[in-house]
C-alpha cells in the first residue's frame, strides 16, 4: 500500500519543488522563434545572406573585374543561337553583324576577321580558319550565313555562353561580375545609410521625446519641414553640389532618411518615459545617461530595428534610381542602378542587360520588406503565445 | 518642530499644479502639509485622481513640487538640484502600483536589484553586487535562481517582491508604497503586506503608504489622511478615524467600505457618496466637496475650511467643526 502522503503539508523554501528547471529564454530567443516560424521572413533572410555571399565573395570567383572589357565580344547575351561552322565549331552573329566563334562547349573564341565587303548585294565575305570562308548575307533581317559554295547554313542549337556566364554589356564587360560588384555597392551604401540614419535618428527622436515641451515641438517641426519636401529631390540637389562618386551619395542618403527613424524615436521615447519603471530609475536616482541607454533604448529598440529593415530597401532603391538618372555612382564602377542606366540604350537589341540588374534589385527589395515584415510581427509582444 | 529627531519627513504646505492647455492647470495636490515619524507608517487614502499619487510623487521628487517644503531627515530637499539629491535618494525609495509597468522587461532581475547599487556606486565588483542582489531576494522570499531571470517569467506577487527588493536594497528610511497591493490578487495582497511590515520592524521603516483599501490601510497605518481633490481634509490616528470619522467625505468612504457579513451589511444605512469627483482643473470654490456633502450649507461655498484641531489630535478641515 502507498503511504498516504499529506499535500498541504509546508515544504521548505529553496529545496527541490521550488526548483527551475526549464531553461528561461531570452527575449532574443523569443523573437527568434516567431521570426524563425514565418516562412516569408526565412526566405527574405536567406535571400539577403545568398545576396552578402554573392556580393562578398563572388568577385574572387571570377577571372573579370568589373572594368576589364573586351569591345570584340560585346553584347553577347547569355544563351546564344549559333550556326554549324564548317570544322564543327559554332559561329554567332552579333547584332552590329560580327561573326564570333564559338567552341562546342561554348566558349567565345573570337571575331572573325572581315574579309571582302560587298555592300551593293549585302554580302560580307569571313575568311575562316587558313582554307575556308563563310559569308554574312544581310539582305533580309535577321542576317544569315552562307557557306563557301553560297549555300545557307540552317540555324543550330542555342547554346550557354560559357566565357560570360550572363553574357557582355555593350562595352564587353562581363554582367556577372558587374552584378556583383554593384550588389556590393549597392548593399555598402544601403548599409552605411542605414547605420548613419539609424545613428542619427536614435539621437535626434532621443533627445526630442526626452526632453520634450518646447525643445520637441521645435524639434519636430524642422523634421516636419525637411519631410514636406519629397526626399527624391533632397537628395538629388545634395548629389548635385557633391561630387561624384561612393562617398558623396553615402552622405546624401546618410542626410536625408534619418527623419522617419527620428519620428519612430520620438514616439517610442515620449511613451515610455512615463512609464513606471522609467520613474523607478528616478527615484533610484539613475542618471540620464543610464536611462537612455538601460532603458529608453532597449525598450525602443523592435521599432527601431523594423524602421532600419525597411530603410535599407529604400535606400538601395534610390542609390539605383540616382545612379539610373546619372548622377549617383560614377563609371567605371559598377552598381546597379548605372547597369540598368548602361542597358537601356540597347533595350529593344539586348534585354537581359536590363532585366538581370532589375532582377537583383526586385529581390533585394523583396527580401529586406520580407525580413522587416517579420521582425515587425516577432518583435510585437502582443503576438506572444 | 524641524529639529524635532523623531520626525523623519515633513511635508508643509506642498503644492503641485500641472500646465495643461489654455493656461490652464491641474490641482494636483494644493497646500497638503504632515509629518511622519521614524518608524511609523501613514496611510493615504481618497478615490482615484484625488491626489495620492502625484502626492507622493512631489514628495520624492520625480514632479518638482510648485510651492511648499519637503524636510527629509532634517534637510530640506524641496530645492536641491537632481545632482545634489543623490545622496538624498538613498534614504527614500519608492514602491510602485503596477509590478508589470515597473520592471524594465529587457532586464534581468538581477540587473533590476542591482540598479540602485550601480546608480551609487555601492558595490566594488560584480561578485560583491551579486552577493548583496542574492541576500536582498532571499529576504523578500525569492531565491538566487531566478536573479538571471526576466521580470516578464513571473507572477504579479513574485514581480512586486523584486519591486520591494529594488527599493529596500539601499537600506532606505523611508519608502513610498504607491498601492503596492492594488495591481495583485487578495491572496497575495496578505503575503506582499505582512512582508512589508517585517521589514518594518527589522529594520525600522518609514512608510508613506497610499492606498484606496480602507480596510488595508487601518491594518497597516498608524496615522492617517484622508485626501479629496488634492487636498487632505482630514487626518489622525488610525483608530481614532475609525471609529469617529468627521469629515463628511471620511464618512463616505467608510461607509462603501464591504461588510463581509451580509446580515450587517443590510442594517448599515448606505450613505455613500453622491455624484463624481469634479475636474481637477476648475476645483469647485470654497469647500471642494461641497458639491457631493450632503451637509453643505451656503458658507460652504464660498469659504475654505481650514484643517483645525477638532480633538486632540484629530485634524479635519468643515465648517461643521470649529
Amino acid at each position: 500500500m502507498q503511504e498516504v502522503i499529506n499535500k498541504w503539508e509546508r515544504i521548505e523554501l529553496g529545496g527541490e519543488a521550488e526548483r527551475l528547471y526549464s531553461k528561461p529564454r531570452s527575449f532574443a530567443e523569443d523573437v527568434w522563434f516567431r521570426f524563425s516560424h514565418k516562412p516569408t521572413a526565412l526566405l527574405g533572410l536567406i535571400i539577403i545572406a545568398l545576396l552578402l555571399v554573392f556580393a562578398i565573395a563572388g568577385p574572387y570567383f571570377t577571372p573579370y573585374g568589373y572594368d576589364d572589357q573586351n569591345t570584340k565580344l560585346a553584347n553577347i547575351p547569355p544563351v546564344m543561337q549559333v550556326y554549324p561552322a564548317p570544322d564543327g565549331n559554332f559561329l554567332y552573329i552579333t547584332k552590329a553583324l560580327k561573326i564570333i566563334e564559338v567552341d562546342k562547349d561554348g566558349h567565345l573564341l573570337g571575331q572573325l576577321k572581315k574579309g571582302k565587303d560587298n555592300s551593293k548585294e549585302k554580302i560580307t565575305v569571313f575568311p575562316y580558319k587558313d582554307d575556308m570562308t563563310v559569308t554574312l548575307d544581310y539582305t533580309v533581317m535577321p542576317a544569315t550565313i552562307r557557306d563557301a559554295d553560297g549555300n545557307r547554313i540552317e540555324k543550330g542549337k542555342s547554346i550557354w555562353n560559357h566565357t560570360y556566364l550572363l553574357g557582355t554589356d555593350h562595352l564587353g564587360r562581363d554582367i556577372l561580375s558587374r552584378l556583383m560588384y554593384g550588389t556590393r555597392i549597392s548593399l555598402l551604401v544601403a548599409f552605411i545609410a542605414a547605420a548613419v540614419n539609424m545613428v542619427i535618428g536614435i539621437f535626434y527622436g532621443g533627445i526630442s521625446g526626452y526632453l520634450g515641451g518646447r525643445t520637441d515641438a521645435i524639434m519636430m517641426r524642422i523634421v516636419d519641414i525637411i519631410s514636406t519636401i519629397p526626399l527624391t529631390l533632397y537628395v538629388i540637389l545634395i548629389k548635385v553640389c557633391l561630387d561624384d562618386g561612393f562617398l558623396s551619395i553615402v552622405i546624401a542618403l546618410s542626410s536625408v532618411y534619418w527623419v522617419d527613424m527620428a519620428r519612430v524615436v520620438r514616439g517610442q521615447v515620449l511613451s515610455l518615459k512615463n512609464q513606471e519603471f522609467v520613474m523607478a530609475a528616478r527615484t533610484i536616482g539613475s542618471s540620464t545617461l543610464s536611462i537612455l541607454t538601460n532603458h529608453l533604448i532597449p525598450n525602443a529598440m523592435g521599432p527601431i530595428l523594423v524602421t532600419v529593415t525597411m530603410l535599407i530597401p529604400s535606400a538601395i532603391f534610390m542609390e539605383a534610381f540616382m545612379s539610373f538618372i546619372g548622377i549617383g555612382i560614377a563609371p567605371p564602377l559598377a552598381s546597379l542602378g548605372t547597369m540598368c542606366n548602361d542597358a537601356t540604350e540597347a533595350l529593344r537589341t539586348n534585354p537581359y542587360q536590363l532585366f538581370l540588374p532589375a532582377l537583383v534589385i526586385c529581390l533585394i527589395m523583396f527580401a529586406f520588406n520580407f525580413v522587416g515584415d517579420g521582425l515587425r510581427d516577432a518583435l510585437d509582444p502582443k503576438l506572444k503565445k | 518642530m524641524d529639529n524635532d529627531q523623531s520626525v523623519l519627513l515633513k511635508v508643509e504646505n506642498l503644492t503641485k499644479h500641472f500646465p495643461v492647455s489654455g493656461n490652464r492647470v491641474v490641482h494636483a495636490v494644493d497646500d497638503v502639509s504632515f509629518t511622519i515619524k521614524k518608524g511609523k507608517t501613514l496611510g493615504l487614502v481618497g478615490e482615484s485622481g484625488c491626489g495620492k499619487s502625484s502626492c507622493a510623487r512631489t514628495v520624492i521628487r520625480i514632479y518638482e513640487p510648485t510651492s511648499g517644503r519637503i524636510i527629509l531627515d532634517g534637510t530640506d530637499i524641496t530645492n536641491l538640484s537632481q545632482k545634489e539629491l543623490l545622496p538624498h535618494r538613498r534614504k527614500m525609495q519608492m514602491i510602485f502600483q503596477d509590478p508589470y509597468a515597473s520592471l524594465n522587461a529587457r532586464m534581468t532581475v538581477q540587473d533590476i536589484i542591482a540598479e540602485p547599487l550601480r546608480a551609487h556606486h555601492i558595490c566594488k565588483n560584480k561578485a560583491e553586487e551579486r552577493e548583496m542582489v542574492a541576500e536582498m531576494l532571499h529576504q523578500v522570499g525569492l531565491n538566487q535562481e531566478h536573479a538571471s531571470r526576466y521580470a516578464h517569467e513571473f507572477s504579479g506577487g513574485q514581480r512586486q517582491r523584486v519591486g520591494i527588493a529594488r527599493a529596500l536594497i539601499l537600506h532606505p528610511q523611508l519608502v513610498i508604497c504607491d498601492e503596492p497591493i492594488s495591481a495583485l490578487d487578495v491572496s497575495i495582497q496578505a503575503q506582499v503586506i505582512n512582508m512589508l511590515r517585517i521589514f518594518q520592524e527589522e529594520q525600522e521603516l518609514t512608510y508613506l503608504f497610499i492606498a484606496h483599501d480602507l480596510s488595508m490601510v487601518r491594518y497597516v497605518s498608524d496615522d492617517v489622511g484622508v485626501m479629496y481633490l488634492g487636498q487632505l481634509v482630514e487626518k489622525c490616528e488610525t483608530d481614532e478615524i475609525y471609529a469617529h470619522p468627521l469629515h463628511p467625505y471620511t464618512q463616505g468612504l467608510l461607509s462603501s467600505v464591504p461588510i463581509p457579513d451580509p446580515v450587517l451589511a443590510r442594517k448599515k444605512e448606505n450613505a455613500g457618496i453622491a455624484g463624481d469627483i469634479p475636474s481637477p482643473i476648475d476645483p469647485p470654490a470654497g469647500c471642494r466637496f461641497h458639491t457631493r456633502c450632503p451637509y453643505a450649507e451656503k458658507r460652504c461655498e464660498t469659504e475654505v475650511p481650514a484643517l483645525k484641531e477638532a480633538s486632540p489630535g484629530h485634524f479635519v478641515s468643515c465648517h461643521k467643526f470649529g
